[in-house]
């Protein structure tokens, strides 16, 4: 963080980064750099990086209630997604200069026009990702990234080079690995660091350019290790599975009651940090097989093997081991209002889990947290378990 | 399935040949239901997902979930389905359409048989399913998926992407297409596999050529709807579109097609109209009615106005396959690849959307006093957007407008009697925006 301004270091830091989360991307651009906004996991970041442009992931606000999306947008779209458009109408996304989303769900595809035709960024462009791994579907995405590539050029007038692109990559993939490091400072009982906590640091790792965030994440990880204030023990260790929980009220809902959430399955957690992209061979080869293949995302539809029971291990296999690498004993499956993706998942999800001995809360609701019923249900879900 | 059937339920249609098509929905899943019971494969399909031709000329039947959860709805028998699923955990906020299906599929598994006051018998169990990863619907890939829980026969998913509307399509044609032959490539060899025998490649081009032609004159039939009087009004072509999508590729669906033109040909040049004083001329915009209560469309005429044409459940214009490319699988993914893009250069250059192009499109050659919506709660595909056309419609064509809002196949947020008070207040605004009083248009 040597040129932000944050001043302090580790935890503090990205405390400071969370409260302010645009800051360091506006000083950025009032220093000549393009900061291009982003949905969910799918983009990928090391194009961005590779284009010297600052990737800045794009969140709504789940603690404020839609103020002026409901004139632009219905309320049947998924709740992040109208936040984000009512943080944008705010204000909020004023300092980008660029957006892109990619076709991960039907509300993020519609979202893109009318995100585009309303706030006229200098640069967008919509990355259509596959809902299949097949051979196909494979090479089309791989030709999309080349086009993905040329745009980004064209923007900036510079060339993206296979040199460019593997520095990128190693630093995201550093990134990754760093993250994966504090994430493993969950499993002793009691983890070294709350959720809450966990959240803040991937709040603000994805708010600024990744080297900066390399930097945060190895202060974090030192600040961790000494440590003598960490959460207590706790009856309940949980799991949390869903999509855009990304600054969520959630956590500390649950954390004030008597569980830790150690692990999570969710858009800005595990899904973005869980897998590397190779290093070795074609950049956008290597891209295009891990964003399309090993990001875990129930909008993707796998091959089938032919066995129900391979097939559920395929589609939902990644959530029980890291239930079991992180030794939970309960799930909370938060699923958004009018989600597709996740909603048909939950009878089989459910099941498989419980089948492998783990209980499940199932809650569907909004971006926007109800907390007082919502903490009804959590406490007695967490005594039922302890 | 306690859901009694009430008295009336379908709107008054305009045409005689539309009164046809609840035989030939009855006709369709009778083949299929006998067809299995002889062996012949039945398959789970999803209406417009390009494989029509394909199962056919395999020799299997392809079964329709989304068009007979519309049927059940349109017959109020969905109720017990929809909340047989919810209570399997399946939200009451998914697709209703899948809900619906999903709910007969739980209760076919545990009854061992079709419920017995199942519309037409219910759907026959399929020996394998069609999902589709198409940048339109998330259910197309996920309903299936779930459907196996309780059917587990084989499932294929195949990956067909139509661009966004802002890109140049000159720039990633090539590979999209490639994409699209290699997936329905990857189909046939599926449906190989479950026939146990090949593709017999000269009776699929056979099935194209059918259906193509189906199709063109299914388009010229409603090209003739800008006729003034009306022709031919949305409600009819709320049924008509079952034999140009479910019956995709098939004589009968041709001769319907053939049968419907002739007649709305004969009412243009009798000048008979769907109402005999015809005031107002309105768009069914994009949107999925509700199939419970298409007398929506009878109140309206008896108001006066009529649904001259809609932007949803259509044939698609006549696109141009390029020169050399004969094998039926390019012949499809060309045909799916010109459907998909062919209002995109026009969108790009101008509102950024192809869906609002076609809707002033619509207004201007159907003549169009007002725009209609209907928002169905459980599809964010066709429903999310409305407002943003709404919005950049006004821009170029400043008409009222009104969106209804319930759902397609859950009746549980619908109100008769708010509809029709909005709809009478609604008209009252067409009637003096037509007259030039009205400087607000928008009843929505």
């Amino acid at each position: 963080m040597a040129k932000a301004q944050v001043e302090q270091r580790g935890l503090s830091a990205a405390e400071q980064i969370y409260q302010q989360r645009s800051q360091r991307a506006r000083q950025l651009r009032d220093e000549g750099k393009k900061i291009i906004g982003y949905f969910c996991a799918y983009p990928p970041v090391e194009m961005l990086t590779a284009a010297n442009l600052v990737p800045y992931r794009i969140m709504g606000n789940p603690r404020q209630a839609v103020a002026r999306a409901d004139e632009y947008l219905e309320s049947i779209v998924c709740s992040f997604v109208r936040s984000c458009f009512d943080v944008a109408l705010l204000g909020g996304y004023d300092f980008l200069d660029g957006f892109v989303a990619s076709h991960a769900c039907d509300n993020i595809g519609k979202i893109y026009t009318i995100w585009r035709y309303n706030f006229k960024p200098q640069f967008s462009y919509f990355v259509n990702v596959p809902n299949t791994t097949s051979t196909a579907s494979l090479k089309f995405f791989r030709a999309e990234l080349g086009t993905f590539q040329r745009h980004l050029e064209k923007f900036t007038g510079g060339q993206i080079t296979e040199q460019r692109l593997f520095e990128a990559i190693k630093l995201h993939n550093e990134n990754r690995a760093l993250m994966r490091e504090i994430y493993a400072l969950r499993k002793p009982d009691p983890p070294l660091l709350s959720a809450v906590e966990m959240n803040k640091i991937l709040v603000a790792s994805q708010s600024i350019p990744v080297e900066e965030s390399n930097q945060l994440l190895r202060d974090v990880i030192q600040d961790l290790k000494k440590r003598h204030d960490g959460p207590a023990r706790k009856p309940a260790r949980l799991m949390v599975v869903g999509s855009e929980i990304d600054d969520s009220p959630l956590f500390q809902i649950i954390e004030d009651s008597e569980a830790n959430v150690v692990i999570d399955d969710a858009c800005i957690g595990t899904r973005v940090y869980w897998h590397d992209v190779e290093t070795e061979g074609n950049p956008l080869d290597n891209l295009a097989t891990r964003y399309l293949d090993r990001v875990m995302c129930p909008r993707t539809a796998r091959e089938r093997t032919g066995s129900r029971e391979e097939d559920l291990d395929i589609r939902f296999g990644h959530i029980l081991g890291l239930a079991r690498e992180f030794g939970v004993n309960g799930v909370i499956l938060y699923i958004l209002r009018y989600c597709d993706n996740f909603g048909f998942d939950v009878p089989d999800l459910r099941d498989y889990l419980e089948k492998a001995g783990l209980p499940v809360l199932f809650v569907e609701d909004e971006y926007l947290i109800s907390s007082a019923r919502l903490k009804t249900r959590i406490e007695a879900f967490i005594e039922m378990i302890s | 399935m306690a859901e009694a059937p009430r008295e009336k339920t379908t709107a008054v249609k305009a045409t005689e040949t539309v009164k046809r098509v609840p035989r030939l929905i009855k006709a369709m899943l009778m083949e299929a239901h006998e067809g299995k019971a002889q062996g012949k494969p039945v398959v789970y399909c999803f209406l417009g997902n390009n494989c029509d031709e394909i199962v056919r000329a395999m020799g299997m039947a392809p079964v329709w979930p989304e068009n007979w959860a519309g049927f059940c709805a349109a017959v109020h028998l969905a109720e017990g389905f929809l909340k047989k699923a919810n209570a399997e955990g399946f939200s009451d906020k998914l697709c209703t359409y899948a809900t619906c299906g999903l709910g007969f599929d739980i209760m076919r598994q545990e009854l061992g048989e079709a419920p017995p006051d199942a519309p037409f018998g219910g759907l026959p169990k399929p020996d394998a399913m069609l999902g589709i990863g198409l940048s339109m619907c998330d259910p197309r890939h996920k309903w299936f998926q779930a459907v196996q829980r309780y059917t587990d026969v084989p499932l294929h998913t195949m990956g067909l992407l139509v661009p966004p509307y802002d890109i140049d399509l000159k720039e990633v044609e090539g590979y999209y297409i490639d994409y699209m032959v290699e997936e329905l490539k990857g189909l046939v060899e599926f449906l190989e596999r479950i026939a146990g025998r090949k593709m017999d490649w000269d009776e699929l081009s056979h099935l194209i050529d059918i259906s193509d032609e189906t199709n063109d004159i299914w388009y010229e039939a409603y090209q003739l709807r800008k006729a003034v009087p009306a022709p031919m009004p949305t409600q009819d072509a709320m049924s008509a579109f079952v034999p140009g999508w479910c019956l995709l590729g098939t004589q009968q669906a041709l001769d319907f097609c053939r049968d419907l033109y002739d007649e709305v040909k004969y009412r243009v040049e009798n000048k008979i109209g769907v109402i005999p004083d015809e005031k107002y001329r309105l768009v069914w915009g994009m949107g999925i009615p509700p199939w419970f209560f298409l007398q929506l469309f009878n109140f309206f005429e008896s108001l006066g106005a009529v649904f001259t044409i809609e932007a949803i459940y259509r044939p698609f214009e006549p696109v141009e396959i390029p020169a050399g490319v004969s094998h039926p699988l390019e012949r499809l993914a060309w045909r799916l690849y010109k459907r998909g893009t062919y209002r995109h250069e026009k969108a790009r250059k101008r509102t950024g959307d192809a869906d609002i192009e076609y809707l002033i499109e619509l207004i201007d050659e159907y003549k169009i006093d007002a725009v209609v919506m209907h928002r169905a709660f459980s599809c964010r595909t066709v429903h999310t957007g409305q407002l943003h056309q709404l919005a950049v419609l006004k821009k170029y064509r400043n008409l009222p407008s009104l969106v209804l809002e319930s759902d397609m196949v859950d009746v549980s947020s619908f109100s008769e009697e708010d509809v029709k008070s909005r709809i009478e207040t609604f008209i009252e605004i067409v009637d003096a925006h037509k007259r030039g009083k009205s400087t607000h248009p928008s009843a929505s």
